[in-house]
């Protein structure tokens, strides 16, 4: 997201003073953004339907059937990335919904009680500083609520809130990703009767969310322009991990941070040739920078894995902060291996199983031992050397299995930090204990050199 | 009566130790089962003694370093007890809950307790889609043939019939206190009523069943003494309340006399089906679950917790709603806010008690539940 490109102008007081060295490329990720959200804003006036929707990335569906869509969290990473979530988390407060309660969802419902608020009184005297001056007070209100959350229940229990606050007046259709546990003696990565099952149940369900937005939208679904739409997805996706491969360079060329700066264009943003041209320019820098033998760090001493959900209000800062002791967190489960991980799995000619499939092997929604089996290839593949840990204090979904991931890491002798934060909510987030903890893993890492 | 009941609090108090005294006495399987919509009729029909897990009073210690302190009291114990080495006596565990804590814990313990087998099949979450009885059904043939694998032996559909009908047959029984309760003919306290259900949750059912007729023919029925407040108990979900918040609602003027606690009403207030196909049967009771007692974890669109709620402390007789709800839950976190709204609208004294597995200071406690059994009671009169 643009938005959280943004340099902030503040950067950590710490280490040597350097600071990370982005990719220029992402900017055009910016202006996608902005490009997004002013049109969703103009749903309602170009006579669009407008879907919410929370859990993993099926715009590709709704934009293949023309109807706007409203993503809860990466507007709750927006407003967080802006610094702007406290209103809304504050009137979620007022509700009644405990702080910690995921902050993704307190935020999402925070703000939309605060429009409700609006609609109720009839008023829109709005402080300047509102976030709702940029983001709520344009923003569509939903014709459908969709959910379809792997592994998180937390998930699906945001968007059943979501129907109780607009007054059980909006259709509602929930899909299930289960989890794949792994416990059948042919489980594996993709493949056992497991797999299988659970492939062809979720993609029932996608079928059947398709039916769901034609009974509500009054016109029927067109297969054929989702094959269109995932033409671009999954070149963009190809391109998108054949960049993040040629980060087996050293240094590495780009970092986590780009790449979740790079999250967006396969997350939530229209399925068209704005994605492919983002990531083919992405590549093209990647390419140049090693060239050039440019990393994304200065001097690069380590090389470090992120383990948990981004702190969206944090980005610009933790990457400065990892800059400033010459380590480049190169990989991350988030971004490695969360979106369109496996493009050859669409067929393009019928692609609803395969996107079914990329769904269900968000890495959480595997049990632990293969996660962390894919983790571990990851770390192998980058030679990574540390793992940071953020515990993001409201986010089960991405703390379940982070101590089990620790602890295979040291066996595979890396080291490992944790550090705690939040995904929305700033609050939960110290900064000097980051600070010690990687102060320390960089001196352990030292010695380590030392000693070798 | 009182020995009983004694029997009952002694087993709620160490389910494992019942647990293990009940294999070596018999020889057979002891299955752990998660809370809370896993039924137990399968494992049962196996031959083996089918245990919900039960958070214990131990203080979290070697669990911290595999579960971070933002979860739940219950995920948390569930985790020190499986490093404990507790539960060596289980033979599997069986599970299918969507919630993203317990399916943590379920991976911590296959790392750290890994001779034990975890038959995980979930569970259909979204009740209302059309393809949630084709799913639970499928659900419950998986389960039942990994049962199969597991004991070594076919699992006939005529022993599975009987474990249901054994099953009814204690809930019906403990439903048959609940009305007593409700009619202001017995006193059972939250205590007791909780360690009725927690027993139920862990004895073998014939033995319980016994124990509760006898219960039931012998337990005082000269009704209530005095002018108690009458308190409905709402939450907690998967497990139990301290019985000393319990013993506290009472000790300030309180009488509880009807609950929609996990540890109580809503763990027996459905049967399952005794004729016709066990699957069918099981699933038929599971996916209409929520049209009876509703669960946050389980959201329909037709239903809701709080409409529940407000006919149920209406039909009991009670007076104010206290809400037990524990620290880090996250389904009882979404939705309290519809009950807290949905009583202050309807003029319902209401109290909300956040609970922790440890740091549970009841004397600052105190204070709160007296002013709400006053406001209760002052309301009652007005």
């Amino acid at each position: 997201m643009q938005t959280v490109m943004e340099r902030s102008a503040a950067s950590p007081v710490f280490g040597n003073g350097e600071r990370a060295n982005r990719l220029k490329s992402t900017r055009f990720g910016g202006k996608l953004v902005n490009d997004y959200w002013e049109n969703l804003f103009a749903a309602k006036e170009q006579g669009k339907k407008v879907v919410w929707y929370n859990g993993t990335y099926i715009p590709p569906f709704f934009h293949s059937h023309d109807v706007a869509w409203v993503h809860g969290e990466a507007w709750s990473a927006m407003l967080s990335a802006k610094h702007r979530e406290v209103t809304a988390q504050e009137r979620g407060e007022q509700k009644g919904y405990d702080r910690e309660l995921c902050s993704y969802a307190r935020t999402h419902i925070g703000q939309m009680l605060i429009e409700l608020d609006k609609v109720k009184a009839g008023t829109s005297d709005l402080h300047p500083d509102d976030p709702r001056i940029e983001t709520m007070l344009k923003l569509p209100p939903p014709d459908m609520i969709i959910n379809a959350y792997p592994y998180c229940s937390s998930g699906q229990q945001w968007d059943d809130i979501t129907y109780r606050v607009f007054g059980k007046k909006v259709p509602m259709f929930t899909i299930q990703i289960p989890l794949l546990w792994g416990g059948r003696q042919d489980a594996g990565y993709m493949q056992g009767e497991e797999w299988l099952e659970r492939s062809r149940y979720v993609a029932d369900q996608l079928v059947a969310m398709t039916r769901f937005m034609e009974e509500h939208t009054g016109r029927k679904y067109d297969f054929d322009r989702l094959s269109e739409t995932m033409g671009f997805v999954k070149k963009a996706a190809e391109l998108r991990l054949e960049a993040m491969d040629l980060c087996t360079a050293t240094p590495s060329p780009a970092s986590f941070f780009d790449w979740i700066v790079s999250i967006a264009p396969v997350n939530f943003l229209p399925g068209d040739q704005n994605i492919v041209t983002y990531f083919e320019g992405v590549l093209a820098e990647v390419k140049e920078r090693i060239a050039n033998g440019e990393g994304a760090v200065k001097d690069e001493k380590y090389r470090l894995f992120f383990d948990g959900m981004m702190n969206w209000n944090k980005v610009g800062w933790l990457a400065d902060k990892f800059a400033a002791v010459n380590a480049c967190v190169v990989a991350g489960r988030y971004t490695h291996m969360s979106f369109w991980q496996e493009p050859q799995l669409i067929d393009l000619k019928d692609p609803v199983l395969g996107m079914a499939q990329n769904y269900l092997i968000c890495p959480n929604n595997h049990g632990a031992p293969i996660m962390i089996g894919e983790i571990e290839k990851i770390c192998d593949k980058f030679g990574i050397h540390g793992m940071v840990m953020h515990a993001a204090r409201t986010c089960r979904g991405m703390t379940n299995s982070q101590f089990l991931i620790a602890n295979s890491a040291k066996k595979h002798g890396r080291q490992s930090l944790f550090f705690e934060g939040d995904v929305a909510d700033e609050s939960f987030y110290k900064d000097e204990l980051l600070n010690v903890r990687l102060e320390a893993m960089i001196e352990a890492l030292d010695a380590q050199k030392r000693a070798a | 009566m009182d020995g009983i009941l004694q029997q009952f609090a002694r087993v709620a108090a160490d389910p494992l130790t019942y647990a293990r005294d009940w294999k070596a006495r018999t020889g057979r399987r002891v299955i752990g089962l998660f809370p809370m919509h896993f039924p137990g009729e399968l494992a049962h029909a196996a031959g083996a003694l089918p245990v919900i897990l039960q958070q214990d009073d131990v203080p979290i210690t070697v669990g911290q370093s595999q579960v971070f302190s933002f979860y739940c009291g219950y995920n948390r114990s569930i985790i020190d007890q499986a490093l404990r080495g507790e539960f060596a006596v289980l033979d599997a565990i069986l599970f299918g809950d969507h919630c993203v804590q317990l399916l943590g814990t379920a991976d911590v313990i296959r790392a750290e307790v890994p001779g034990l087998p975890i038959l995980f099949n979930q569970l259909c979450s979204v009740l209302d889609a059309d393809w949630a009885m084709t799913q639970t059904q499928g659900t419950f043939t998986q389960l039942w043939r990994e049962l199969e694998a597991l004991t070594g032996a076919p699992l006939p559909p005529d022993a599975v019939r009987d474990s249901i009908r054994a099953f009814n047959r204690n809930r019906a029984l403990i439903r048959q206190l609940y009305d007593l309760r409700r009619a202001g003919k017995v006193v059972l306290t939250g205590r007791q009523m909780q360690m009725v259900v927690k027993s139920s949750m862990v004895m073998d059912k014939a033995e319980h069943t016994t124990l509760l007729e006898q219960l039931l023919a012998t337990i005082d029925q000269s009704g209530v003494r005095g002018n108690p407040v009458r308190v409905f108990l709402s939450g907690h979900l998967c497990h139990a309340p301290r019985p000393e918040v319990l013993d506290l609602v009472e000790d300030c003027g309180g009488l509880v006399v009807d609950d929609d606690l996990y540890h109580g009403f809503r763990f027996i207030h459905a049967d399952v089906a005794e004729t016709g196909d066990p699957v069918e049967a099981l699933s038929h009771w599971y996916i209409d679950r929520n049209h009876k007692v509703p669960c946050p974890t389980r959201a329909i669109k037709g239903m809701d917790w709080e409409d529940y709620l407000l006919k149920a402390v209406d039909r009991s007789g009670a007076q104010g709603l206290v809400v037990l709800m524990a620290k880090f839950c996250e389904p009882h976190m979404y939705f309290y806010p519809e009950i807290k709204e949905a009583f202050d609208r309807h003029g319902i004294p209401h109290l909300l008690i956040e609970t922790e597995h440890e740091e549970m200071p009841l004397e600052a406690l105190k204070t709160r539940v007296e002013t709400f059994i006053e406001i209760a009671r002052r309301k009652a009169a007005a």
